[in-house]
């Protein structure tokens, strides 16, 4: 019963945020860029830090998924699907933030007509359409057994996995292992894609000689390497809370991916620090004012708290502690706190460098600040304002709920760790909201001081005259978080309906383990 | 015909900070708020009693390598073979804005659709002329695109000065063909001391500042 509950407070938690964020996503495409606070000064912002978060998620997830069937360590293979699925919803996710930020995303298809070999960004799309594919065709390849036995079952799962199975029929033992031939190939093939997909991500910044901050050759690898890492902490946390077996077996691959991730994490530190020492060490007025900013700006908590506190400390004691590191919740629990902090590191990455003007004096020889001039007036707002105050109580009512479900200590730990950050989040909005202004022309013309739309998350009760002071508007969060419900929501049904654990072998005539990558290897065990 | 190489030098002893470069440029170009082309860094230097304010008119560059224009994912902003400004084509702009964090001098501003009145005034209501064509401001192009200094092509292929050259008080501006022997700004450019902005970059800027 409890149970129950618990699985309608999820699933209406997640519609109503993916409401609330669809009609967010609705009015930017009406109003356009307006809503964001961005600025001429700093042109990219959240939604560009959560395109190449999520981005990098997928590249780190689907480089775990060729361990498994490229290089061999088999002792993962239980998540090499979800590895694989993961990894696509999250390009996709990833793709639609970029959409988001275009200013003519009703032009987004032009860059396959409109020929420009000379920018990175051109390549990554390309790059990014490829690797599509290739998870695409790998997922398939690797569920077309089950698919087509879970398409032989009555109701909607069976209608749905027959309809993915494609027509195909073949369950003989000889075709799955000629499927795990093509998926070694199509893996060898993605390695050098996944690669380009991220490093290339990287080398979208790297390439930029403006900004002496992005503009070094370690930046596209320490992107690869914090994909990596937080790629393989988001399958830990998948896997240690989202895996249907669970018995001796998972709890032994979960602990060694938790080492997996610690592995990365720490390359992706020393990377960091090497970054951070020549950039000091150098002293050029923009690096070092780049990592001032970062250091000791306003947001210096996503640097110190997040990405360097929650998003890597803490983790590291919890997985190498030797009595946390022998629990599966724990260890899952590191693996979201690394997922949570590289999203620090990516804000971190888009953020800081632009906030350095170009030339000194270039921020105050015009009035480029600007806040979003879009703010909803009369019968919307009140609506708005009443809708969501009432989605709030309603939402606190869940919470309340779920965190007294779970027993174990890290899974209640987690559970009123993320109550409270959306819980504080509704809150927050619901007050911004009680003195959101309808725009003047005093918000047009540069504002002297701004307050950022989501204290304690981003900003606190930051106010600033400075004309580079960014933070994200409600309109970018409400479009964000609309965002992120939608991936849950995918994830969610794909962990429901598709098969991506691999379902027990039916007894007779099978051989009882299959496990093979070629049928040479198939007698091995 | 030899290929044009147009670009601007400014002299820095005649420049009063006046600004009515700024305002000219905005008037042509019919730009929004957080729009513009021509900006004027002015700044303090020295303490009282010896202290002196120090103005730097700043515009798109025209480099002959401008790092703007081969990140462009659509191929939307170039430098035109024939005069070597660089444009950018509202029509082909996706807004991606990647062309503005990669050029080094903060020349391009992106135009959000905010606008100074609500509703727009007769001014504002006005198309642009930029690039010889009507632009209204009524939600489609350049709102949502990158927008930058064109040399006001428009009145340069008129025969025309840049509206910030033809306004300018003291004459602190002079508009050219760089390949022209013979013109104005070649024959100041080779005569006068002279820097241009973050030469180390390689950028080749095509504005000069005399001194």
């Amino acid at each position: 019963m409890k149970q129950r509950s618990l699985v309608i407070a999820y699933w209406a938690t997640l519609i109503l945020l993916a409401l609330l964020g669809l009609w967010a996503i609705y009015l930017r495409t009406v109003v356009g860029l307006r809503v964001t606070n961005l600025t001429s000064l700093v042109p990219w912002g959240l939604w560009v830090a959560f395109y190449i978060y999520f981005i990098g998620l997928s590249a780190g997830a689907f480089l775990v998924s060729t361990m498994i069937y490229v290089f061999g360590l088999h002792r993962f293979e239980a998540i090499g699907r979800m590895a694989l699925f993961t990894a696509f919803v999250a390009l996709v996710t990833g793709l639609g933030f970029i959409l988001l930020d275009l200013g003519h995303l009703e032009r987004f298809w032009t860059v396959f007509i409109n020929r420009s070999p000379t920018s990175v960004l051109e390549w990554e799309i390309h790059f990014y359409t490829l690797y599509a594919v290739i998870l695409l065709a790998e997922l398939w390849l690797l569920m077309r057994r089950d698919l087509i036995r879970v398409g032989q079952e009555p109701g909607l799962r069976g209608r749905l996995c027959r309809l993915l199975a494609l027509r195909s029929t073949d369950l003989s033992d000889a075709s799955a292992a000629a499927d795990l031939r093509m998926v070694r190939i199509l893996g060898t093939i993605g390695v050098p894609v996944a690669i380009a997909v991220h490093g290339g991500t990287g080398a979208i910044f790297a390439v930029v000689k403006a900004r002496p901050y992005w503009y070094t050759g370690l930046f596209p690898l320490i992107f690869l390497v914090s994909a990596l890492a937080s790629g393989s902490a988001l399958l830990t946390f998948l896997t240690a809370f989202f895996a249907r077996r669970k018995d001796a077996e998972h709890a032994e691959m979960t602990l060694a991916l938790g080492k997996l991730t610690v592995g990365f994490l720490a390359v992706d530190l020393i990377f960091l620090m090497s970054e951070m020492l020549v950039g000091w060490y150098g002293g050029i007025p923009d690096h070092v004012a780049t990592y001032r900013a970062m250091m000791f700006g306003p947001f210096w908590y996503v640097f110190w708290i997040g990405q360097l506190g929650l998003g890597a400390l803490v983790p590291l004691i919890l997985i190498l502690n030797r009595r946390t590191g022998r629990s599966v919740a724990w260890v899952g629990l590191a693996g979201a706190l690394i997922v949570a902090g590289i999203f620090g590191v990516r804000l971190n990455i888009v953020i800081p460098p632009l906030t350095v003007p170009l030339q000194p004096g270039i921020d105050t020889a015009y009035p480029l600040g600007r806040v979003s001039s879009f703010a909803l007036e009369g019968l919307g707002l009140m609506a708005f304002r009443l809708g969501l105050l009432l989605f709030t109580v309603a939402v606190a009512v869940l919470l309340a709920g779920l965190v007294r479900l779970p027993r174990a200590v890290p899974l209640r730990a987690a559970a009123a760790l993320s109550a409270a950050t959306v819980f504080t989040a509704l809150v927050l909005i619901n007050l911004r909201l009680a003195d959101l202004a309808p725009a003047t022309q005093a918000n047009l013309l540069g504002p002297t001081s701004r307050v950022s739309a989501l204290p304690l998350l981003f900003g606190g009760a930051v106010r600033s005259s400075d004309p580079s002071f960014y933070s994200p508007s409600m309109w970018e969060w409400l479009t964000s978080l609309g965002v992120l419900a939608l991936a849950a929501i995918a994830f969610s049904l794909g962990w429901l309906w598709l098969p991506l654990e691999r379902l027990p072998e039916p007894p007779a005539p099978q051989p009882r383990h299959f496990s093979g990558f070629s049928p040479a290897r198939g007698s091995e065990r | 015909m030899a290929q044009k190489r147009y670009g601007m030098a400014i002299d820095l002893r005649r420049c009063v900070g006046c600004e009515a470069c700024t305002i000219a440029c905005k008037q042509e170009n019919h730009t929004p708020p957080g729009v513009a082309y021509a900006k004027v860094i002015k700044q303090e230097v020295g303490q009282y009693p010896h202290v002196r304010r120090t103005f730097l008119p700043i515009l798109c560059n025209h480099c002959e390598h401008p790092p703007c224009v081969p990140v462009c994912p659509v191929g939307a902003t170039w430098k035109r073979q024939e005069d070597g400004i660089v444009v950018v084509d509202y029509n082909i702009c996706i807004g991606c804005r990647y062309c503005m964090t990669a050029c080094p001098y903060g020349a391009r501003t992106f135009d959000f659709g905010d606008d100074y009145n609500i509703p727009q005034n007769d001014f504002e209501r006005q198309p642009s002329a930029e690039y010889g064509k009507a632009w209204p401001r009524n939600g489609g192009s350049p709102i949502g695109n990158v927008r930058k200094c064109h040399f006001c092509l428009h009145r340069v292929a008129r025969g025309e000065e840049p509206a910030c050259v033809l306004t300018c008080m003291p004459r602190a501006r002079i508009f050219g063909d760089l390949n022209d022997p013979e013109s104005e700004i070649a024959r100041l450019v080779a005569e006068r001391r002279h820097f241009r902005i973050k030469e180390e970059l390689g950028t080749e800027p095509n504005v000069y500042y005399l001194l």
